[in-house]
């Protein structure tokens, strides 16, 4: 799970749904939250993000992570440890330490079956662990593109270069020579940190530092090793839960392939993060999670569905996070389900435009939402009846006083 | 590197061989380059221990700290079932 608010909790209604095939996209009250900050640029400060009440760090200095970050990263794991001080102490005066061993990168082989090949991912993501330090290793913005080198400037070019200038570059396809020439511009003014800013390229640095990872890290890197398996569909999986007083999030890869939904991703609980491909329909599959999390008494608020990843290598578009968002806690489980197969359907049949794909990606700073766009889709739906299906939390009584030592089941 | 600055001729008869009027000599570059490659090679390996140092120390403290998880969540399991009775 991750500190990304994958927009929380804008627009009125139990859905909002993009205009399938239409220009023009459904309102929305806030830009995802990038993981650890990502949605902004920034100092320290703004790093810092709350996951379910806890801080959140992010690793933005690259590796070897420098001083500063790594002095965070062990003051943090001193005031969360009961025994932080003994532990870092005895870690970091180590004279010798056991070398972790490197997982190899799986790689598809012809005589594997679908299934296998996931199953390998998924074995390769659980190798490098669960990222339980408290500070994220890989910085991942989630509004930047897939790959392709132009947009990645934009964001980092320096004041001379004004918007407009910035958005003629972001339509050109560069060769590597300017590619180079921009990067060393950007060098020059101070951004001493290798442009790792595609998603990909973020990934394949996943596979070369080989560290452990959080869920949102985990779906960018399953993205990346199951590029170029056209008959593997990829979309982001988001929930937004609330336990004990605090709003957690959590996002997973879900995968369709010859009829049948599954997932990859890591999480701290075995059963909120891979799923095998047997779900006969989405909805089947989201009902699962949501029958995981009522184990971890978490009760799921909303569900936010995204749109295929391109498999295209040099993809500009950014990730589509959230086409769809559904207020589940506001809505009758058959509501739910018909929304989520009509969705489903529709992206079987590709016949949804990202709902970003007509405006111009916007730096949002952290704190900020985005004004929401106009719809030009039909009104938007309202909740019309509570969700009557029984809620754990409420009849076991408020977990607060139950949980004294302010536990807070993360997942 | 070079011997001392040729006295300067005057321009009609500076031979295109002359060093250059002013003293400035060209520097000979190669016999630098090793010292300089070297040099980065050791940063480099330098970068690529202390790399390998912060992963180790990475994953120690992550068993660690997922061993800290699961107590806390065994334990919170415990106080659950405890209530519940």
């Amino acid at each position: 799970m991750t500190g990304a608010a994958a927009g929380g909790g804008g627009g009125s209604g139990s859905t909002r749904r993009a205009a399938a095939g239409k220009a023009g996209g459904r309102s929305r009250s806030a830009q995802p939250r990038a993981a650890g900050g990502g949605g902004s640029g920034g100092g320290s400060e703004e790093e810092e993000q709350r996951d379910g009440g806890s801080l959140f760090l992010v690793n933005k200095s690259g590796f070897p992570m420098d001083g500063q970050t790594w002095e965070r990263m062990w003051g943090h794991v001193e005031r969360v440890h009961p025994d932080g001080g003994a532990v870092a102490a005895a870690i970091r005066s180590a004279a010798r330490l056991a070398r972790p061993s490197v997982p190899p990168v799986p790689n598809y082989k012809l005589s594997m079956s679908i299934p296998e090949w996931l199953q390998a991912i998924q074995t390769y993501m659980k190798m490098l662990q669960y990222n339980h330090t408290g500070t994220q290793f890989f910085e991942i913005r989630k509004t930047r593109p897939l790959s392709g080198c132009p947009w990645s400037f934009v964001f980092l070019l320096p004041g001379q270069f004004s918007s407009e200038l910035k958005n003629c570059l972001c339509l050109q396809v560069f060769s590597w020579e300017v590619y180079s020439a921009l990067q060393e511009i950007c060098f020059q003014c101070g951004n001493n940190r290798p442009l790792v800013l595609r998603l990909m390229e973020t990934a394949k640095e996943m596979t070369r530092e080989s560290l452990p990872i959080k869920c949102l890290e985990a779906v960018i890197l399953g993205i990346y090793l199951t590029n170029g398996q056209p008959s593997v569909e990829r979309f982001p999986i988001s929930f937004k839960t609330h336990f004990s007083g605090n709003y957690f999030h959590h996002v997973v890869l879900g995968i369709y392939c010859n009829g049948r939904y599954g997932s990859l991703g890591m999480s701290r609980r075995s059963d909120l993060m891979d799923k095998p491909l047997t779900y006969r329909t989405l909805s089947d599959l989201i009902f699962e999670f949501e029958d995981s999390y009522k184990k971890y008494l978490h009760s799921v608020k909303k569900v936010k569905i995204g749109l295929y990843v391109p498999h295209e290598p040099h993809s500009f578009q950014p990730i589509e996070w959230k086409q769809l968002v559904l207020n589940v806690s506001k809505m009758m489980r058959t509501e739910v389900r018909k929304e989520l197969e009509k969705f489903a359907r529709d992206m079987r049949m590709k016949i949804l435009k990202p709902s970003s794909a007509h405006s111009p990606m916007k730096e949002r700073s952290r704190g900020k939402s985005l004004s929401p766009r106009r719809r030009q889709a039909s009104p938007q739906r309202r909740a019309c009846r509570r969700d009557k299906s029984p809620a754990v939390v409420d009849k076991k009584g408020d977990l607060a006083t139950l949980n004294e030592v302010g536990y807070q089941l993360r997942i | 590197m070079g011997g001392p600055a040729a006295a300067p001729l005057p321009p009609a008869r500076r031979r295109c061989c002359d060093p250059p009027v002013g003293g400035g000599r060209k520097e000979r570059p190669k016999p630098r380059e090793p010292a300089a490659r070297l040099e980065k090679a050791k940063q480099k390996s330098a970068q690529q221990e202390l790399k390998q140092r912060q992963r180790a120390e990475i994953y120690a403290l992550n068993r660690v700290m997922t061993e800290l998880e699961q107590q806390q969540f065994d334990s919170f399991c415990k106080q659950m079932q405890a209530s519940g009775e």
